[in-house]
């Protein structure tokens, strides 16, 4: 066998070997998935709930995962486990209008309900960014902005281009491209350090410092939606610094709290 | 005639000796002391301390700051400055003056630290100074006369309270006959922390009263009057609250037409008051509200018949005195069909007379989510009442509600109660949770780093293009060895030997008069090597020297073959080379 004919086969194998491990790692989330449907469909709900569950942990995730365990926990009449998933679900555009009309229902079964003020505007432009175009869609905008400003002085420099508007053009450019992938960085800091999530558990008492002998804040009740600050959260281990829907704040106890 | 000679040369040596004095003790006869007006003060009362600085001769002195000093606080908007000039044993003399207005702050012991003052760039220190701060509610019959003559303090109704118990706290101004006080003006923004606190409504002109403290006739007055709820118990302390007011002193018998006796502000401070508050006891079998005073507690609801979907305000007041805005909801157990929404509160304050009173007001929304009589169970509330220093109990009784179905509503309802979501089956779309954030990602960094590097390196190539336009002798010598490297090729290239050597001897030639930028043509063999043997290697110059010299007389070799030719092209090529990293 010639070494060219030796080579040609090597090549043949890695492709395949690589191919065929693809189709495992993509398989094996949708055998489980498969499995614990079955599960579901004959009434085995908490042995369905933790096939789902290990699929999560193996990192493989997906709309309909999240959509059938939100229905899974309604089921076991875990409201708001049900709505942390469908919330969940909500994220993905295959199972959005699904998870609006569970949540729909998962907050017509809950006794208490949270007043909840509207985002400020900059914040939803903000949430905007990170859904829709993603932190790195929008830096990669601002990097081939600032880049084609660049690519303009570059060939000012060697008389390949001229016209009068040319240097307002060019400082346009790098001033906009610039700005968009510093509000990139902004909206993933605020990504880093803000998360959505639920409270699960019947009530939780809400503190004005991460300790129960301090002031009383509010009371979370089940499916409440908060915000959490992460890096204040921090400072101290099993507490979260929260605000509820209604625009308070305080220290809450880690338990029964799903960040999303 | 001798007889006033002999005078004017005595006085130009008088006048000579005196500058002469006046120059050396200009630089040795400063002095700075410091004084105070008095050195046992009561708290609240101002002192005067008085910074002088004196000399022969001193240029001008700005004024000195003064250090932080415990026991006492800097009014700074009172300092005042003087000038004093003087003869003293026929020498003349200035002291400046400096007085700083003080206000004695907490009882005790205490010291002036000596202070650096700078005058004319040299740096003198004063001395310190020992003082004691008093407090007047304990002047002793000894010192009555040293009594101040005006001080203000806060009395509160007790020092025992519980929490949420009413304390109210005067604020008291004590000043001697003779002082007449004119008006007053408290400095706003005082915090009594620890309290809710409220002004209470008391009428403008403050009325007097005599009253003698330790041997001493002072008039009272009470200027202002808080109504203060603890609101945690412990060691509470009232700070110093702080009031300026403008009295006149009465005219001196040596000053009968009241000249210069006009109007003065004073700055006081009342010294801190310290309350111990007590917890209320517990209380069994009934749910404490918080509420401290004399109430009555009543609850109803809004509708005893309603429609599913319709909503339900169960309405508690709590009306009477005492701490109406610190009393807290009461929770109640409602049905589980009862949808609870957030609750109203609101509050109805008075504050006239000498106890805070009102409504506080308790809504909670419900919403029946199904059909039926449900029952709001009875409640016992409790608010402690410190007269009688126990708890009331209010029974509160059950209430009920019927609720129906609205037939209009119907199908919405039934629609709300049912789950209209089938679980996901087959194949679905799978993706990777998780994600890192932007600068934990490398070709973000790479992204970053790109633009600058390809910026650096078109703009080095930018001078570089113009510079090989517009610098002929760096352009000779960028393309030299190119130069030499085609001519060689032709050399290489050549049938005929001497052609050969003619092209090895041009491109030698080329290259260096090229690279020291040397005319083209018109130089000889030597000059050229010299020029290579100024830069200082003989070896390269020796090599050099043998190829142009074997150039020059291959005309005459006899044995000169293509080989040879061969061989002195590499060489040449190498002699370019090195003759290259020598200049």
């Amino acid at each position: 066998m010639s070494m060219k004919k030796k080579s040609l086969t090597l090549t043949l194998l890695i492709l395949f070997l690589a191919t065929a491990g693809q189709l495992f790692a993509r398989q094996a989330p949708q055998a489980m998935f498969d499995e614990a449907n079955n599960l579901l469909e004959e009434g085995e709900l908490n042995a369905a709930m933790a096939q789902y569950r290990s699929i999560v942990e193996s990192g493989a995730v997906s709309g309909g995962l999240y959509l059938n365990m939100g229905i899974t926990a309604v089921q076991l009449d875990s409201m708001g486990l049900a709505k942390y998933y469908f919330m969940k679900a909500q994220e993905f555009e295959a199972t959005y209008e699904e998870a609006a009309t569970a949540l729909e229902y998962v907050d017509s079964q809950f006794s208490r309900q949270s007043a909840m003020l509207p985002k400020l505007p900059w914040d939803r432009a903000v949430d905007w960014i990170i859904e829709v175009p993603q932190t790195s869609g929008l830096f990669l905008l601002g990097f081939f902005i600032t880049l084609s400003g660049l690519v303009m002085v570059y060939l000012k420099w060697f008389n390949k281009l001229n016209f009068s508007k040319l240097p307002a053009v060019v400082a346009t450019l790098l001033v906009t491209g610039s700005a968009i992938a510093l509000l990139s960085f902004y909206a993933d800091y605020v990504d880093q350090r803000y998360d959505e999530a639920v409270f699960t558990h019947s009530s939780s008492r809400v503190y004005e410092s991460p300790d129960p002998e301090t002031a009383l804040v509010s009371i979370a009740y089940e499916g409440y939606e908060l915000t959490i600050d992460q890096f204040l959260s921090e400072e101290r281990e099993n507490w979260y610094y929260i605000r509820l829907g209604n625009g308070q704040y305080g220290w809450i106890p880690q338990e029964g709290v799903k960040v999303l | 005639m001798t007889k006033t000679g002999k005078g004017w040369l005595q006085l130009i040596w008088v006048i000579f000796l005196a500058g002469g004095l006046s120059v050396t003790a200009s630089a040795q006869d400063i002095s700075v002391e410091i004084d105070l007006s008095e050195t046992k003060i009561f708290s609240g009362e101002q002192v005067r301390l008085e910074l002088s600085i004196s000399g022969t001769s001193m240029g001008s002195v700005t004024q000195p700051e003064l250090p932080e000093i415990d026991g006492l606080r800097w009014l700074r908007g009172n300092t005042q400055r003087g000038t004093q000039y003087s003869l003293i044993n026929g020498k003349p003399s200035v002291t400046y003056t400096f007085g700083y207005v003080l206000i004695a702050q907490d009882p005790g012991n205490y010291r002036v630290p000596a202070f650096d003052v700078s005058v004319d760039g040299t740096t003198y220190r004063t001395q310190a100074l020992s003082f004691e701060v008093l407090d007047p509610a304990t002047i002793d019959r000894g010192e009555a006369d040293r009594s101040p003559d005006i001080y203000v303090r806060i009395e509160p109704s007790t020092k025992n309270p519980v929490v949420g118990e009413q304390v109210i706290a005067d604020v008291v101004l004590y000043f001697k006959r003779g002082v007449e006080v004119s008006s007053y003006q408290p400095t706003p923004g005082w915090k009594a922390e620890g309290f809710w606190k409220e002004e209470l409504e008391y009428p403008q002109r403050a009325q007097t009263s005599s009253s003698i403290i330790n041997g001493v006739r002072y008039q009272r007055a009470r200027l202002l009057q808080y109504a203060l709820f603890p609101t945690k118990s412990g060691e509470l302390t009232l700070s110093p609250f702080e009031i300026t007011v403008a009295v006149r002193k009465q005219r001196s018998s040596r000053d009968p037409f009241g000249f210069g006796l006009g109007q003065e502000r004073m700055n006081l401070q009342t010294i801190p008051v310290t309350i111990n508050v007590d917890s209320p006891p517990p209380v069994d079998d009934a749910n404490f509200i918080g509420a401290v005073g004399d109430f009555t507690i009543t609850r109803e609801v809004s509708v005893t018949e309603a429609l599913v979907g319709e909503s339900i305000e169960v309405t508690t007041t709590v009306r009477g005195r005492g701490n109406v805005p610190l009393v807290n909801k009461p929770e109640y157990e409602y049905p589980e069909s009862l949808e609870q929404y957030s609750p109203e509160e609101s509050s109805n304050i008075s504050r006239t007379g000498s106890r805070i009173s009102g409504t506080r007001t308790f809504k909670d929304v419900l919403i029946a989510r199904n059909e039926g009589t449900f029952t709001i169970p009875a409640a016992r509330l409790a608010f402690y009442d410190p007269s009688g220093d126990e708890y009331q109990i209010v029974e509160l009784e059950e209430l009920a509600i019927d609720v129906e179905r609205d037939p209009n509503a119907e199908a919405i309802t039934h629609n709300n109660l049912r789950l209209n979501v089938e679980p996901v089956t087959g194949l679905t779309a799978w993706h990777n949770a998780g994600s890192r954030p932007l600068y934990q990602k490398f070709w973000v960094w790479v992204f970053i780093v790109l633009p600058l590097l390809i910026t650096a390196g078109v703009y080095g190539y930018k001078v570089y293009a113009n510079r090989m336009e517009t610098d002929v002798a760096f352009a000779r010598s960028r393309t030299a060895a190119d130069k030499a490297e085609t001519t060689l090729k032709q050399a290489d290239e050549a049938s005929d030997i001497k052609e050969g050597y003619y092209l090895i001897e041009k491109a030698l030639v080329q290259y260096i008069t090229d690279k020291l930028n040397l005319p083209p043509a018109g130089l000889s063999h030597q000059q050229v090597i010299e020029e290579v043997k100024s830069h200082g290697d003989e070896g390269i110059a020796i090599e050099l020297k043998r190829l142009l010299d074997k150039c020059e007389t291959i005309a005459y070799a006899p044995n000169a073959t293509q080989k040879t030719l061969d061989s002195d092209i590499q060489k040449t090529r190498d002699l370019i080379k090195k003759i290259g990293k020598l200049i």
